[in-house]
Order: C-alpha cells, then sequence, then structure tokens
C-alpha cells in the first residue's frame, strides 16, 4: 500500500481525473473531499462489507412450507 | 427449453430466453452471472436461482409488498449498468429476503436492492442511497405497520 502524509486541503490525485482532499481533522475523524468522474463509484467500505455478508446470510434461507401463514 | 437443477423446485424446464445476466454477480457472489427468476408458488416471494450452480438461490420479495412508503432511490449510474431507458417499461426492483430459523424474524435488505431490466435481461445489486435503509429491515413487522397504515386509511 501506498502511504503519503497530507495537510489539511492538501489533496492527492489520482489517474489524471480523481482528486481526493483533506478537508478537516478532527481527534480521530477525518473529512475526505472526492472529486471523480460520475460513472466511478465511491462507497463506505462497510455498507459493501454488509450488504456482502447478508448476501451470504440470505444464500443460505429456505422458505418454510407454511410461510403463507405467514405472509 | 432447458432442464436446470433449482435449489427450491429440483429440476425444472424453464425458458432459456428469460435467462438474467448480472454482468458484475452479486456482491460476494462475483462469479454468478446468470440468474433465472422464479415465481414460489401462492405466495408473494420469487426466487433468483443461478443457473451455474443449483445450490445457490436467493429468495426475493418486491418491497412494495411489505412496505408501502418504500423508496428506490439509487444512482443514475446504477440504472445506466442495466440500460435502463423507460424504468416504466423495463425496470423490476426486488430486495432480497433472509429467513432465519424462526421465519418470523425474516428480514429484507434494503440497503442492496436488485434491479432487473425485464426487456435486456440485464440485472445488478444497487446500493440504496437511502440513508436509514438497513440490511435487515424485520418484513412482518414493517407488514404490520403498513397494514394498520391503511386500516386506519380507511376508517376516514
Amino acid at each position: 500500500m501506498l502511504v503519503l502524509a497530507r495537510k489539511i486541503n492538501q489533496s492527492i490525485i489520482i489517474q489524471d481525473n480523481i482528486e481526493i482532499m483533506i478537508l478537516d481533522i478532527q481527534g480521530e475523524q477525518v473529512k475526505i473531499g472526492i472529486k471523480a468522474p460520475k460513472e466511478i463509484k465511491i462507497y463506505r467500505k462497510e455498507i459493501y462489507e454488509e450488504i456482502q455478508r447478508e448476501n451470504i446470510r440470505a444464500a443460505q434461507s429456505k422458505l418454510p412450507e407454511d410461510i403463507k401463514k405467514l405472509i | 427449453m432447458r432442464k436446470i437443477k433449482t435449489k427450491p423446485f429440483g429440476e425444472i424446464e424453464v425458458d432459456e430466453s428469460q435467462e438474467i445476466t448480472f454482468p458484475e454477480g452479486l456482491f460476494g457472489f462475483e462469479q454468478y452471472k446468470k440468474f433465472y427468476l422464479l415465481e414460489n408458488p401462492d405466495s408473494p416471494f420469487l426466487w433468483l436461482q443461478s443457473s451455474q450452480d443449483p445450490s445457490l438461490a436467493f429468495i426475493l420479495i418486491s418491497p412494495m409488498q411489505f412496505k408501502a412508503d418504500y423508496e428506490l432511490k439509487i444512482s443514475d449510474e446504477d440504472y445506466k449498468s442495466i440500460d435502463i431507458k423507460d424504468k416504466e417499461k423495463e425496470l423490476l426492483d426486488f430486495v432480497i429476503v433472509t429467513v432465519p430459523s424462526d421465519p418470523e424474524k425474516m428480514t429484507a435488505n434494503l440497503q442492496g436492492p436488485i434491479i432487473i431490466n425485464i426487456k435486456k435481461k440485464l440485472g445488478k445489486q444497487a446500493i440504496s442511497l437511502k440513508e436509514d435503509y438497513t440490511v435487515r429491515c424485520p418484513i412482518l413487522d414493517e407488514m404490520k405497520r403498513t397494514m394498520s397504515k391503511k386500516d386506519k386509511a380507511e376508517e376516514k
């Protein structure tokens, strides 16, 4: 992993068209601004992982015979 | 027609032209790209059955079946990736259901809805932009809430 040290308002550029800027640092929290073309998908990693985990649980699901009584 | 083995119904015949391609797969299941949408008789549920692996199938439901105020809010890029031009004519949307050992506690994943372009047979798992939608929305509780709202509206 490439590690770079940055200060507030400094940024890094990836592939000419993605800019990641450090906007603010407060204690343990860092505020990051990202400028990127629309087709670049940006998500918080934990959302990704949560959906992945839930898909794995969902794939083990079975519908009970008496499902009609429930729904 | 073609015969495939399915998780819920064993071997069945399917119409090959109905096979749906998920170019990116589903999160955590990226290698599975071909699915059939199968109805579960006498219930609001459907199955998203992998045609590559008989043991892989997801239970789907239309969110409107249990949540009257459901809103599909996803990025334009998600629509574009399955080539949606006319939502009314092309788009089907579902959520994946998880049924734990106590089926009354079944939940729906509102955070990662399934969108399908039914004309072009393309599908995708999108990510909801609604901040209050979670991966485990309790279906029966939500249904009761929807019903009681309906009852109240009818009383008026």
